[in-house]
């Protein structure tokens, strides 16, 4: 029996090391540390526009900056040598900024959403409260087109540049004079978007002043890129440059669908509406499944609306859906010819300057038939799709997450860093 | 939500599983050889590990166990130098063996409740496959009658009808958020039962060989009118109704071969080879009651193969009091590399063991052991889910166990 009680003693003893010496098992396999030291993430600027800024649910605020991709990407940069990393971010108090739109309900699968007015950034309509605070490095401005990039006159127009800049400088320092000077290491530069985005969404209809809307040529897009690029690297820094989504795969031109106007329309009317008739550049035809209507079109309530003639919006040849609402099948053909040339010529600069690129137009195909990441179904459906946010242009945080880590790679892939990915289920859909 | 099923079936109680290819905690005395010992060990656990020996007790019998499982899993995404660790858990599988009828008869009848299953593996809600899993916590509980008959001194065979009744509470989150950022969550409880048999010859020569075979049949588990609960904004709460839903899952049969035979008077060897045909565990389908068009019914795959492990252990009669014994096995794992799930990070494991037995009076003896067990670290990335990166486990798992015969 002694012999029995010592041994439960030695039992016991040993069963209680062993839990706690080694319970918990240790992964050793490191990413990293890398060795190269071939990149200085010290001083890492974000020049780009909305989607650097992080921009989302049609506004800028707070939420949106602080899970913008630049600012995802310098958490990570940190434990390799990257240094302090501010963004003009709204305060507390006005955190809602510029406003937004959010989810109020799901009925039948559609959202229905609501607009935020409390606690916005406005100190007169369309203007934004003064940012001041520290030297910042996230410069994204939402809006920004690289073809209005050297032009003084939009930092008066743009509310978003013009809280950034002293009263003074309005109307006369352009974007690429604000970049400028800023003594950084690494920059990522994704700018060019908007230079196709503002014509696709209205249609291919270039009809504002302000030159928001216009399609930048081929020419000057090339021309305008390689000038900023040339800054950026003229004392030879590195740095990441994103190519161009093809903006047709996005859910505020997949969303509203000819069949879905239809069937609605169908209800409305109480009758089976069979066609609906679009104006073209070459005159009014019946709509196909190949022409993509803008995402506020189905709550425009223009659809059956009479005219003066009694004759019913969008239903008769006479009185077609406008061409602003509808990127029709031609159009959509021209904008991909268009944005595949910008690509190629984005991905041969970043050749040519030895700079990482990030390939965006592939992920965003790759998000056109859905992903599964980490057991959540990721795709470019509206609201469902968990990667766009409720304005169907911008990233949710998990996008932006998302995106991120493919920036991360492209800056791996390039300079053989190790930077780690970043947990994308961390961030709200 | 498509986990349930799978997890009721695999998940962290995979030391407990009793379908054969992991150390069944069943009997102290085989735990402490490793799960060897089928054809060595003729007594009250017998009525698990070979129905057929049941009739070669020499006495009847109640033998009651339990065992301190402690799974501790590990988690780092690829890319990532982050380590999620599952929450330290202990979960307590018993055991009760009875045996009835004449000592020495032609004929004996046993029953045992014990529990193959029963565990928890909680990864929280703060890790990177957390729309995988968050926790999972299940007990399965099999009821089996025992009949063993003597068809010569050497030779006996026996055979248990099996029950199955589980228990199962699950969660994991869900990808949509409230104002603040957090995701939603899913809760499924359920309970399910089965039923199946467990059957076995045993032979053996004095003093010079003992064979067991046995074989257990599979279980096919279905869960009814199980719940589901989802915690999700008031804003998309109309599409996810809380409602019930139904699933079924099979549990594996398995082939047992063991053999021992004694190396001196004092000295006796057995190995345990264990055939689990998990292959029929293709997919997991959960059928919910209510449906919206984003609360669909889920087919997940899970593709296992079947698996194989041996086993074998040395039992050390130090006197007539006390015996010693250890143990060592390996386990190739049912899991292909693409279908590893966070429920059960499973890979090919090595384990080792080692146990004692003390008789404390003519009546009644104790028996220890302690396991531990490695699954070796696997680096891979799910089809399914698409969650890459590598996980590492380690099992301890102490038992005791004591016997009164009569």
């Amino acid at each position: 029996m002694k012999r029995f009680q010592k041994n439960i003693k030695l039992y016991v003893g040993l069963a209680l090391l062993a839990l706690a010496s080694s319970c918990k098992p240790e992964i050793t396999k490191e990413f990293g540390p890398d060795n190269s030291s071939s990149v200085n993430f010290s001083k890492y600027i974000a020049v780009g526009n909305s989607l650097t800024a992080g921009f989302a649910d049609g506004g800028l605020y707070l939420e949106g900056q602080q899970v913008a991709f630049p600012n995802l990407v310098a958490e990570q940069m940190k434990s390799h040598g990257g240094g302090e990393f501010n963004t003009p971010f709204f305060s507390e108090a006005q955190s809602n900024g510029s406003g937004y739109i959010r989810l109020a309900a799901l009925e039948n699968g559609r959202p229905v959403t609501e607009n935020v007015t409390e606690k916005l950034a406005y100190t007169a309509p369309n203007v934004l409260a003064k940012y001041s605070g520290s030297e910042i490095h996230n410069l994204g401005v939402p809006g920004m087109r690289l073809d209005h990039s050297g032009q003084g006159i939009v930092s008066a127009a743009n509310m978003y540049f013009a809280r950034l800049l002293p009263d003074t400088d309005l109307g006369r320092v352009s974007y690429q004079d604000f970049v400028d000077n800023r003594n950084h290491t690494f920059f990522s530069f994704w700018l060019g978007n908007n230079d196709v985005l503002g014509y696709a969404t209205n249609g291919a209809v270039d009809d504002n002043p302000a030159g928001t809307t216009a399609l930048t040529s081929v020419a000057v897009f090339k021309a305008v890129y390689t000038q900023f690029i040339n800054k950026l690297t003229a004392n030879g820094q590195k740095g990441v440059i994103a190519t161009i989504p093809d903006v047709t795969n996005i859910p505020y031109l997949t969303t509203v669908t000819r069949q879905a106007l239809l069937d609605a329309a169908s209800q409305a009317a109480g009758t089976t509406i069979e066609n609906l008739y679009i104006a073209t550049k070459t005159g009014p035809r019946a709509a196909t499944d190949q022409d993509l209507f803008v995402l506020p079109f189905s709550s425009a309530g223009l659809l059956g609306k009479p005219n003066t003639q009694q004759i019913p919006y969008g239903f008769h040849p006479l009185n077609p859906i406008e061409d602003k609402y509808v990127l029709d099948e031609a159009e959509v053909q021209n904008l991909r010819t268009h944005i595949n040339e910008l690509n190629k010529f984005i991905t041969e600069i970043g050749q040519q300057k030895n700079l990482a690129v990030a390939d965006v137009n592939a992920l965003l195909s790759r998000l056109k038939t859905g992903i599964i990441y980490n057991g959540v179904a990721v795709s470019s459906a509206f609201v469902t799709g968990n990667a766009f946010s409720l304005d169907g242009i911008h990233l949710t945080p998990m996008g932006n997450a998302i995106m991120a880590n493919l920036i991360i790679d492209a800056i791996n892939a390039k300079y053989g860093t190790k930077l780690e990915k970043i947990d994308a289920t961390n961030y709200r859909a | 939500m498509r986990k349930l099923l799978y997890v009721v079936l695999l998940a962290c109680p995979t030391l407990a599983f009793a379908q054969g290819s992991q150390v069944n905690t069943q009997g102290i005395k085989a735990l402490g050889m490793s799960g060897a010992g089928s054809a060595l060990f003729v007594d009250e656990t017998s009525i698990f590990y070979n129905p057929g020996a049941v009739v070669k007790t020499t006495s009847n019998g109640i033998s009651i166990g339990a065992t301190g499982v402690m799974y501790r899993s590990a988690f780092k995404e690829v890319k990532s130098n982050v380590q999620y660790d599952t929450k330290f858990q202990v979960s307590p599988p018993f055991s009760v063996f009875a045996t009835f009828g004449p000592n020495n008869s032609w004929w004996k009848a046993g029953i045992g409740v014990y529990t193959p299953f029963g565990g928890a593996v909680n990864w929280g809600d703060q890790w990177p496959g957390r729309f995988e899993l968050n926790h999972l916590s299940m007990r399965a509980i099999y009821i089996q009658p025992t009949l063993s008959f003597k068809i010569t001194d050497n030779f006996s065979i026996g055979g248990g009808f099996v029950y199955n009744l589980g228990t199962v509470d699950l969660s994991r989150s869900i990808p949509v958020f409230d104002q603040h950022g957090a995701p939603g969550k899913a809760e499924l409880t359920g309970v399910g039962t089965g039923t199946g048999y467990n059957i076995g010859v045993h032979y053996h020569l004095e003093n010079e060989i003992a064979i067991s075979l046995s074989y257990r049949s599979k279980v096919v588990t279905k869960l009814k009118d199980g719940d589901a609960e989802f915690t999700v904004p008031s804003a998309v709460a109309a599409s996810f109704p809380n409602t019930k839903f139904s699933a079924e899952l099979p549990l594996p049969g398995s082939f047992n071969v063991g053999i021992s035979f004694p190396v001196s008077s004092k000295v006796d060897i057995a190995g345990d080879a264990t055939f689990i045909g998990y292959s029929i565990y293709r997919k997991l389908v959960f059928d919910y009651e209510d449906n919206t068009p984003v609360l669909t019914d889920t087919e997940q795959d899970k593709k296992y193969q079947n698996a194989l492990s041996a086993k074998a252990g040395i039992n050390y009669k130090a006197s007539d009091k006390f015996s010693l014994r250890a143990g060592a096995g390996y386990v190739y794992t049912p899991v292909q590399s693409s279908y590893v799930y966070a429920e059960t990070p499973d890979n090919n494991r090595i384990m080792a063991s080692a146990g004692f037995t003390v008789n404390l009076s003519h009546k009644m003896d104790l028996s220890g052991a302690y396991t531990f067990q490695r699954i070796t670290e696997r680096t891979t990335q799910n089809v399914v889910t698409g969650l890459a990166g590598t996980y590492k486990t380690n099992i301890h798992a102490p038992g005791l166990s004591l016997t009164y015969k009569w």
